[in-house]
């Protein structure tokens, strides 16, 4: 997997990436189906995880419409 | 794999080349983002005839206005309370922070989700990491934990290394010494001046701080950081390495922090940032070694977007050669240099607080001092300098001559006035001290604004 840059990702970060997009699809298509600890939980999580992606230059954009 | 000294290695020591190129790729995103959520910058923005994809290198940034803190305040008193400048509905926010208010005006109020509010920390894990503090470390942070951001960001960020945070918010000085001594504190954030008081504090409790575990002083919120005779008084007193930083609530965190190589100056976090400095009065670029102000673009708290803003604050950029750590962020030698609107015009010289902290704090003696200026005879500035010296055994006369001969020297010829007052008696700061009283009944100078 490259960033956004074009650098090959090693694979503990193409690892975190996968996660973090794992979560934004389950926050995005399925949020309203959680219930309340598991939605907030994902929200915060997600939101620390998007400084993973930040970090690594996947151009994560923003998530405000994902309750980060 | 072995410990980085580096928060993000990559971004820290990024060929320029390739950091101008993700800047470009940062700043077309905000542009993108503020110019569709954000009205008020997409007028702005239109009106300049700036769109992401004419924006083809790091130069045409020129073409965006500026922002100032003026218009900034406009907004919020046209559409209160947070103005015109927010990209996500109010609903999406988890904070709500405001400006000190130390110049008395109305503060900025600013909103920041759970990603931006993260973001805030990451910012301070650069500063935190790169100064040396690590997951082992307990570290104190000597702060009143109110609306105002101050050291908030640190706090997250501590955590989110792995340290042991002790909150020290509504504790008198007395409570936070005992307390960072009893807990073993290994590092404490603190204002340069608060730095300074809690020292003093230890002193009248017979704690040795010099023997204590404190090994790492992190300052913000006053230029002092970087002044090196204060730095030096701060470390003496203390035992430890001070680092300095500087943030602001416009950007909800720091942007500059000091290595473990202390080399004199703060680094600019660049892979979130673009920091141009330009000459206050031409608004054109000033080149490396040349002072300016720095303008600002961050590509971190997308709820509020700050482009180009027009900070105010005083800076002398250098290229990051200038520093052997291996980051490759330019630094702003001697930290921030002071506010633009700092500059007291007296008798025709031009006098700026930080040069004449920098002065005073080469006095040790000198425990606290207040810088007041005052008419005479209803036309003539004058200038004193008030001193408490706490230690009976100093004889007065010299040092106070000292002094006085010490900021005539540095101020071409100006007159001093330097006075000692009884001790205890000035002003004590945990906030952003403000030693400058001006009395004066007519402000003359061009250029000078009271503020």
């Amino acid at each position: 997997m490259r960033n956004r840059m074009g650098v090959e990702l090693t694979e503990p970060e193409a690892g975190l990436v996968e996660a973090y997009e794992r979560l934004a699809g389950v926050l995005r298509d399925h949020g309203d189906d959680l219930p309340p600890f598991a939605r907030r939980n994902a929200a915060k999580a997600l939101a620390v995880l998007w400084q993973v992606m930040n970090g690594l230059d996947m151009d994560p954009g923003q998530i405000y419409d994902l309750g980060a | 794999m072995p410990e980085s000294q580096y928060w993000n290695p990559r971004h820290e020591t990024m060929p320029r080349e390739e950091l101008e190129a993700l800047q470009l790729r940062k700043l077309r995103s905000l542009l993108e983002w503020a110019g569709a959520k954000v009205p008020w910058h997409a007028e702005r923005l239109r009106g300049a005839g700036v769109t992401p994809d004419t924006v083809r290198s790091l130069d045409d940034l020129r073409r965006v206005p500026f922002m100032t803190r003026d218009e900034w305040m406009q907004g919020q008193l046209e559409r209160p309370p947070y103005g015109n400048v927010l990209a996500a509905p109010p609903e999406a926010a988890v904070r709500y922070h405001t400006t000190s208010g130390t110049t008395g005006r109305t503060p900025i109020r600013v909103l920041d989700s759970l990603k931006d509010w993260e973001w805030i920390a990451e910012m301070w894990c650069y500063a935190l990491w790169g100064f040396g503090v690590r997951p082992a470390d307990t570290v104190f942070v000597a702060f009143g934990y109110s609306t105002f951001i101050g050291f908030w960001g640190l706090h997250g960020a501590a955590e989110k290394l792995g340290c042991l945070v002790l909150a020290g918010g509504a504790m008198t000085t007395e409570q936070r010494v005992r307390q960072l001594a009893d807990m073993g504190a290994t590092v404490v954030a603190s204002t340069p001046t608060y730095a300074l008081r809690l020292a003093q504090e230890a002193r009248k409790l017979g704690i040795d701080l010099v023997a204590g575990p404190v090994r790492r002083l992190v300052l913000s919120g006053e230029p002092a950081g970087s002044i090196p005779a204060t730095k030096r008084l701060i470390e003496d007193q203390w035992g430890a390495k001070a680092g300095d930083t500087a943030g602001m609530t416009e950007l909800g965190t720091i942007m500059v922090f000091e290595c473990e190589q202390q080399p004199g100056g703060t680094h600019v976090i660049e892979d979130h940032y673009v920091e141009e400095v330009v000459d206050p009065e031409t608004r054109e670029p000033v080149g490396y070694g040349d002072m300016g102000e720095r303008v600002v673009t961050s590509f971190g708290r997308g709820f509020i977007p700050v482009l180009r803003y027009r900070t105010r604050d005083l800076v002398v950029k250098v290229p990051h050669t200038v520093c052997g750590c291996g980051r490759t962020f330019d630094l702003y030698e001697g930290g921030i240099r002071g506010r633009v609107d700092d500059m007291k015009l007296v008798r025709g010289t031009n006098v700026y607080p930080r040069a004449i902290e920098a002065i005073v704090r080469e006095h040790e003696e000198i425990d606290e001092f207040q810088v007041r200026l005052f008419t005479v005879d209803g036309i003539r500035d004058e200038i004193e300098v008030l001193v408490e010296v706490p230690d009976p055994g100093v004889d007065r006369a010299p040092l106070l001559e000292r002094l006085a001969g010490d900021l005539a020297g540095a101020h071409e010829a100006l007159r001093f006035g330097v006075r000692e007052v009884e001790s205890g008696s000035l002003p004590r700061f945990e906030l952003k001290a403000k030693r400058v009283v001006d009395e004066r009944t007519v402000i003359g100078g061009e250029g000078e604004r009271r503020q």
